[in-house]
């Protein structure tokens, strides 16, 4: 024990600062007041030392002093002179009795909102609708006019695929939200609104189809969102992270996606969409280890290519995952098993290097997934160039030094393009991240350690869970029915049923007997 | 009850099949043709009748006491006292029988690849794996053995695609020269391997469709069966009646394949899938042991128990087997009496006696 | 945090254990062929051949392979393992069986017996079940020391041979079944070293498969020639690739025949004690060389041909049986095991005299050969048309 009293191996943890919570508002005791002067004098000094919040003072008609307040940059300013400053310093003030007439005939405005707090007034000023203060009354009005420069919507850049719509989310959650509503008409598309984040007050939508999804589905994911406090939400992986069923694992539990056509699809089967202001990537919940593993594109084209090439992404993955492992184990350990001739150019060609199999392995390896983040990160010309060609480049030049040899640098580079074949990078990474242990296991325990870290990674994968669903299902608890969109896609008459965690509700999403065919438009 | 996770009938049997086929598929052909010759593929059939017997009497008495494991219901059949002596004697016998599983798996590992790791490595890293399945719970174990069990059955048949052409089928013949005597001879060691169904006394509790799990288990007890017999067949047509001298016949039948002169050697493989089934058999061996235990001790959770169970089992499977030959001694001497002694005799016994004392059972929960 | 800590503490004192069973490529010695000779003192000479990686390497970048791919390396000891004790102090490498695919026992070897070896090579995990056995003329070593032309080592040379079928072809499990079996006898194929060009050239020659060894009770008793070993295949059922050159009756020159196809069965009877094998086999071919001035695509013409195709087969076996049945009196055909299969209970009761039963077998022979396809012309390419006969 340390002088404290307390045990000397627990350490002093600060106390904790509360973070700023999404509610109330550190503002909230602040109300408006008759004067208008008063209202600009708080206003003022809340947003002192914000130079970007402009107050500008004028005259309703003749005689009521009024301010507008806004954020410059945040709203047009033309749109303010344009609908707000000139008609009503041109009105007549005394032809209306009130504001709110005068509101509905002389504002060229169609969002009016009425505001009775302060912190009201700087949750609009914030959201960059310009409120308008005048003498006389203990409110104010907002008004909708918050207009900033924003992306266009673009292809979206981590989802690239051939056949389908060439849309992206963007970082304005209207933009978002517009493509959702332009797919999905039906009202039966819910978008619950919610603020998260101290200081940020990011919105955040969750999108669900009532009739289709579970409730308590929808319950939970708004309870946990709920549960977030934290100053601020600047990306939707915030979000993940602090929402999801386990957060030890390094795969992920909720899906990201920049495609509106992916959300809405994930919309029809019963899922929760996460849209969040300020990044183009949605979360979808739940999700399984499967559902990962399918990309837009599949559904667009004909199913025996989508089959095929779903197979060998799974192959793959295999490949990504254990091919430099198996490589390490094979030739340390387990010689027998490579036939006689490519051993014996093994052999030869491991003749000048002077690393074990493991550390040659590694040493290839990292170098690789260097070169991949660097790649990463500079500009797109040099970027491509540097990634792949330059490790290849780099392989053959480390080859003739006799550093490597010439197999290893082929592994290295096959498990690199098997890793670029799964569609979603978060999956890609983790299984980037897990092929080096096994990789130590391998080379300490040969074919035994490979084998033991891909139990201890299919046991993690069976404890998962994502909102409830277990991470592997379909294959365990094992449904054939799932194995539809799963083992192969099926053609689109035959997805008769929806994915099973909506079972109960909604099975059915096509009428049966959709099978197309010559003589089909003759039947009655 | 101390586990919430609940499994379907179809993933409890899809858990057994590898429980029972990982270790017997090792050494049962050799062990079978040793005393039936030329008709070791008769034996599985004859063994096999032992396992339907067993899951029928555990079966029965879920039926009567449902929701609760063996050593739960011990205690109602037995009375208190003489209830928690049979629960600590089947513990400590599944401690033993765990580690035996331990060891012949680690043994067969060492024996065969990994000659010059201590072999305390191998069964520690095992049971390292395995405790963190068994924490998982049953589920996870279900999960995971749905999810291996195809690699563990399509490589059978492959084997049979690339041996076809070096099978000799005249083999079979004469069929049943002796009468059906060898072939029952041969049955006797095997079948105590079919009295391990009863770690369904562990499993059937947490069945969501408990009515199927009759039905699936014995289909269990079928697919074990025929898994043996077409394993028997393959190496009676690859190597002759010469398989009773060879240890591990199956590894030998995976060696020999030689497919466009490339594919040779491939009993890596084989050691790769075997360790699936051997990690779903000492899974599940080890979650009946540590469920059971903290079952006998009134523990609020099994969880705690596991790391230490798994310390006690490493040491077990070290205490009196010196060498492989005392194992294989044990598998062919003791074990076809003692399994089904205690693992089909006393729980048909259980049975009896709860007919007898119908008072206990009623209006008694856990 | 700190639970991980400790957790991956403990987890890296497994690979600072050391990781036991690595052995890297280079530090094997990659061994593609063994001969097992007999030495004085009742010991026996193990010679191996061992791959060398640097010369393939090294071969790669410049033009031509000068130095030799394989070296050969021998121990004299007690038995095989005592051997290989001996040979690894003379190897830098471990010696590594996984990939060796040619064992030859030499002559002396053989005639002394083969079954203590064969031990080692069944029980001993590393050497592989389908690798090849053969008896040497001779040393079995001076195989190994030979530098061919087309393959890369002379072990290879052997194993393809091997593999088309012209000669026997056992694996070391065969082997076993063989030695372990009913019959009490084995038969591999033989081997001998094909003379070389020139003087000069001593060790530039490849060996090949001359015949077929026969054992009785492990010990080598005797040899067959080439033709009688296509015989003995004949009657084990193994034959596959060969070709037939028969002469007609009154016909000059020769045809020759591919055969495609064999399908034979055999089948055991006992009547009246008297013990008796009937071998009915149906075989099909193609013609390849028509020698004589016969017309090809007569029918009738093609009846003669079959005759003279059965004929040589029925000559071949007999020769075969000649030599094996009675005078080495050795069940190389493994007929113990086909009466087994039939007549358990007789068999059983003969077991013990089956030496003398063998030799009094009455072999019948029920052949039936085929020419489906008289290759790719009809008449005779070599005469001209009116020399052809046509009846």
């Amino acid at each position: 024990m340390n002088r404290n009293g307390r045990k000397w191996w627990r350490t002093n943890k600060h106390k904790l600062e509360p973070a700023r919570q999404n509610s109330p508002s550190p503002y909230a005791h602040l109300t408006l007041s008759k004067e208008t002067k008063e209202n600009l004098q708080t206003l003022q000094d809340i947003y002192s030392k914000c130079s970007d919040v402009i107050f500008r003072p004028f005259y309703i008609g003749k005689t009521i002093k009024a301010h507008v307040v806004f954020i410059s940059g945040l709203c047009t300013v033309q749109d303010v002179d344009q609908y707000v400053l000139t008609p009503l310093m041109q009105a007549n003030e005394n032809e209306f009795p009130d504001m709110e007439q005068m509101a509905e005939q002389v504002l060229a405005v169609s969002r009016i909102k009425n505001l009775a707090t302060i912190a009201d007034c700087i949750e609009e000023i914030g959201s960059g609708n310009p409120v308008l203060l005048w003498e006389g009354e203990e409110r104010a009005l907002s008004l909708g006019l918050a207009k900033w420069e924003k992306r266009n919507i673009e292809e979206p850049s981590a989802e690239v695929g051939i056949r389908g719509p060439r849309e992206g989310f963007t970082e304005t959650l209207d933009v978002n939200t517009s493509q959702i509503r332009r797919r999905i008409k039906d009202p039966a598309l819910k978008m619950e609104r919610m603020k998260i984040g101290g200081y940020t007050q990011t919105e955040v939508i969750v999108a669900y189809m009532e009739g289709i999804v579970d409730q308590t589905l929808v319950e939970e994911a708004k309870a946990r969102l709920n549960r977030i406090q934290i100053d601020g939400i600047l990306e939707s992986g915030y979000i993940e992270e602090m929402i999801e069923d386990n957060p030890a694992s390094p795969f992920p539990q909720l899906k990201d996606t920049e495609r509106p056509d992916t959300a809405c699809s994930a919309l029809l089967e019963g899922r929760v969409v996460i849209l969040v202001d300020g990044t183009p990537f949605a979360l979808i919940a739940p999700v399984t280890f499967f559902a990962l593993f399918q990309a837009a594109e599949d559904y667009y084209q004909r199913y025996i290519i989508s089959t095929a090439i779903r197979w060998l992404r799974y192959l793959f993955l295999g490949i990504s995952l254990l091919l430099p492992s198996l490589y390490v184990a094979i030739i340390t350990f387990h010689q027998e098993m490579v036939p006689t001739s490519l051993l014996i150019s093994m052999a030869a060609s491991r003749e000048a290097v002077p690393f074990p199999g493991l550390v040659e392995a590694l040493l290839m390896e990292i170098t690789f997934e260097a070169l991949r983040e660097a790649g990463v990160r500079l500009p797109k010309q040099i970027g491509a160039a540097v990634s792949i060609v330059g490790a290849l480049v780099i392989g053959q030049a480390a080859v003739d030094a006799g550093l490597v040899s010439a197999p290893m640098v082929i592994v290295v580079a096959i498990t690199g393009i098997a890793n670029f074949m799964v569609p979603r990078y978060s999956v890609g990474t983790a299984v980037r991240l897990l092929r080096f242990p096994i990789m130590f296991l391998a080379g300490t325990l040969g074919l035994l350690g490979v084998m033991l870290g891909l139990i201890a990674i299919v046991v993690h994968l069976c404890t998962l869970r994502s909102f409830g669903v277990p991470y592997l299902s379909g294959i365990s608890p094992l449904k054939p029915k799932e194995w539809k969109d799963i083992l192969y896609r099926s053609p689109w008459w035959a997805m008769k049923t929806r994915p099973h965690f909506t079972g109960e509700f909604n099975q059915y999403r096509q009428a049966p007997d959709q099978k197309p065919g010559p003589e089909r438009s003759e039947d009655p | 009850m101390l586990e919430k996770g609940k499994i379907s009938a179809f993933q409890m049997a899809v858990l057994m099949y590898p429980t029972i086929v990982a270790t017997a598929l090792l050494t049962v052909p050799s062990i079978t043709a040793a005393y039936a010759d030329n008709d070791l593929w008769l034996s599985p059939i004859w063994a096999s009748l032992i396992g339907f017997v067993t899951v029928l009497v555990v079966d029965a008495l879920h039926r009567r006491y449902p929701q609760k494991t063996i050593i739960q219901y011990s205690e109602h059949i037995l009375g208190k006292l003489l209830g928690k002596a049979f629960g600590a004697f089947l513990m400590l016998l599944y401690v033993l029988l765990t580690a035996l599983v331990v060891r012949i798996y680690a043994e067969f590992l060492v024996g065969s690849f990994l000659t010059q790791t201590p072999i305390v490595v191998v069964i520690s890293t095992m049971l390292l794996l395995c405790a963190f399945a068994v924490r998982g719970g049953v589920e996870v174990i279900a999960r995971a053995a749905t999810a291996f069990s195809p690699f563990f059955v399509l490589p059978l048949l492959l084997l049979i695609v690339l041996l076809f052409t070096d099978f000799q089928l005249d083999r079979i013949f004469p069929i049943m020269a002796d009468g059906v005597g060898p072939s029952l001879k041969g049955a006797l060691i095997p079948q105590g391997w079919f009295t391990e169904y009863m770690l369904l006394a562990f499993l059937l509790p947490f069945l969501t469709d408990r009515e199927k799990g009759r039905k699936w288990g014995v289909l269990s007890v079928f697919a074990v069966m025929l898994t043996l017999l077409i394993s028997n067949l393959i190496v009676l047509f690859l190597f002759g009646t010469d398989v009773a001298t060879m240890l591990y016949p199956l590894m030998a039948a995976a060696r020999y394949v030689s497919f466009a002169d490339f594919f040779e050697n491939l009993e890596s493989l084989v050691m790769a899938i075997w360790i699936m089934g051997a990690f779903i058999k000492i899974s599940v061996f080890y979650y009946a042991t540590a469920l059971g235990s903290a079952q006998l001790l009134n523990l609020s959770d099994y969880r705690p128990i596991v790391l230490p169970l798994g310390f006690l089992i490493t040491l077990f499977s070290f205490w009196s087997i010196p060498s492989l030959m005392e194992t294989s001694k044990f598998d062919v001497a003791v074990f076809p009496f003692l399994g089904p002694l205690v693992l089909t005799l006393l729980p048909l016994l259980l049975l009896l006696l709860s007919f007898v004392r119908p008072a206990r059972q009623e209006g008694k929960s856990s | 945090m700190k639970r991980i800590l400790l957790t991956l503490l403990m987890m890296s004192l497994l690979f600072l254990g050391g990781c036991w069973d690595r052995t890297e490529i280079n530090d094997l010695a990659i061994i593609t062929g063994a001969a097992i000779d007999a030495a004085d003192d009742n010991q026996i000479e193990l010679s191996v051949q061992v791959f060398i990686p640097r010369a393939l390497s090294a071969g790669r970048g410049s033009t031509s392979s000068g130095g030799n791919l394989t070296l050969v390396k021998s121990a004299k000891g007690a038995s095989i393992a005592d051997a290989i004790a001996l040979l690894q102090t003379k190897i830098p490498r471990k010696i590594f069986w996984g990939h060796c695919e040619v064992f030859i026992f030499g002559e002396d070897m053989a005639k002394r017996g083969i079954t203590e070896e064969m031990d080692f090579l069944v029980r001993h995990p590393q050497p592989r079940e389908r690798a090849y056995m053969f008896v040497s003329k001779g040393k079995a070593a001076k195989t190994l020391e030979l530098r061919p032309e087309l393959e890369r080592y002379s072990s290879e040379v052997i194993r393809e041979m091997s593999d088309m079928h012209i000669g026997m072809l056992v694996t070391i499990i065969q082997l076993k079944e063989m030695l372990r079996g009913k019959s009490n006898a084995a038969a591999l194929p033989l081997i001998d070293v094909m003379p070389p060009p020139n003087e000069a050239k001593g060790l530039e020659t490849a060996p090949y498969i001359m015949g077929t060894a026969v054992f009785r009770k492990g010990k080598m008793v005797g040899e067959i020639n080439e033709k009688a070993t296509r015989g003995v295949m004949w009657i084990r059922g193994e034959v596959e690739r060969y070709t037939v050159t028969a002469k007609l009756k009154n016909v000059q020159g020769t045809v020759s025949l591919n055969p495609i196809h064999s399908d034979i069965k055999f089948i055991p009877s006992i009547r009246n004690g008297q013990w008796q094998m009937t071998i009915k086999a149906k075989t099909e071919g193609d013609v390849v060389q028509n020698g004589t001035n016969l017309d090809m695509s007569n029918p009738e013409m093609i009846k003669l041909v079959e005759k003279a195709f059965q004929q040589d087969i029925e000559d071949r076996i007999e020769l075969a049986l000649k030599q094996v049945q009675h005078e080495m009196k050795a069940d190389i055909f493994d007929f113990a095991t086909d009466f087994y299969r039939e007549y358990p209970q007789e068999w059983k009761a003969a077991k013990n005299n089956w030496d003398e039963i063998f030799p009094n077998v009455k072999v019948i022979t029920d052949i039936h050969a085929y020419v489906r396809r008289p290759g790719l012309v009809t008449l005779p390419g070599g005469i001209p048309e009116e020399e052809v006969r046509e009846k």
